[in-house]
């Protein structure tokens, strides 16, 4: 029940659009104490039918573009192989250390990014303001 | 003359975007959209909205590469993945449909706050 639960807000924070993936792995690895190789790997399994879902529904809004999907998928195939293979050969509670050290990097990204879409906002908005009394004058 | 080497640029760019986001994407089976949509966006000038749905499907075939290896390795718990899957596609439409009406700054502060405080948790204990 409670992995259902875990199911539903990762669902609703990816579709949401802010990394469900990372907010599943980090439940059951923190909160359910799973290890992190076990967490990591059911993440896989829950991204494929939630990511068929959303790519059903973005392709009927025509939000996909084909040929850069694709190819970032193939050229990311052979990178994923890697990836996998290196995270076999390290040990699960090394692994965890560098998933929180991933999830700080993801964090100052965030913080950066929020920052500067907040700033940028405002400055959008002094210049319409501007544009607005320019025009009045 | 011009046009092609910005091409070999734009087609350089792809590969170390793609090679990248794989890497990520098998070694912690996750964060693959945290490197593909701003790059689709910064390094490929496309919309916000259009990265995101073009990373997803870009995502899938690494996905599907890493679940194999990860099967492999029996890393797999099938019960544990599986309820969470049924969750994960209920949550998915409820985001999906909620996407236009809640308010971005408030949930990005809340999850900015949650990922500094699992990563600490991670790292130090």
């Amino acid at each position: 029940m409670l992995e259902i639960v875990t199911g539903i807000i990762a669902g609703m924070v990816s579709g949401i659009g802010m990394g469900g993936g990372t907010i599943l792995i980090l439940i059951l690895s923190l909160f359910y104490g799973m290890d992190q190789h076990v967490a990591q790997a059911s993440n896989l399994i829950f991204f494929i039918p939630t990511s068929i879902a959303a790519i059903y529904i973005n392709i009927k809004q025509k939000m996909i573009d084909f040929k850069i999907a694709l190819l970032i998928g193939g050229i990311g195939s052979i990178g994923a192989l890697l990836g996998s293979y290196l995270s076999k050969q390290i040990d699960s509670n090394l692994l965890r250390k560098c998933f929180g050290v991933f999830l700080a990097i993801i964090a100052i990204h965030e913080i950066y990014s929020y920052v500067k879409m907040y700033i940028y906002a405002k400055k959008r908005d002094n210049i319409d303001n501007k544009e607005i009394k320019d025009r009045r004058n | 003359m011009r046009k092609k080497t910005k091409n070999i640029n734009i087609m350089k760019k792809q590969i170390i975007i793609g090679i990248m986001a794989g890497v990520i994407s098998g070694f912690f089976a996750s964060g693959g959209g945290m490197i593909l949509v701003p790059a689709f966006v910064y390094l490929l000038n496309m919309g916000e909205q259009k990265a995101r749905a073009t990373s997803i499907m870009a995502i899938l075939p690494m996905v599907i590469v890493s679940s194999i290896f990860y099967m492999k390795s029996d890393y797999i718990n099938w019960s544990v993945a599986l309820y969470c899957a049924a969750g994960g596609i209920i949550g998915g439409i409820i985001g999906a449909k909620l996407l236009k009406k809640l308010p971005d700054k408030i949930l990005k502060i809340i999850f900015i706050l949650f990922l500094i405080y699992s990563s600490v948790k991670m790292i130090f204990f």
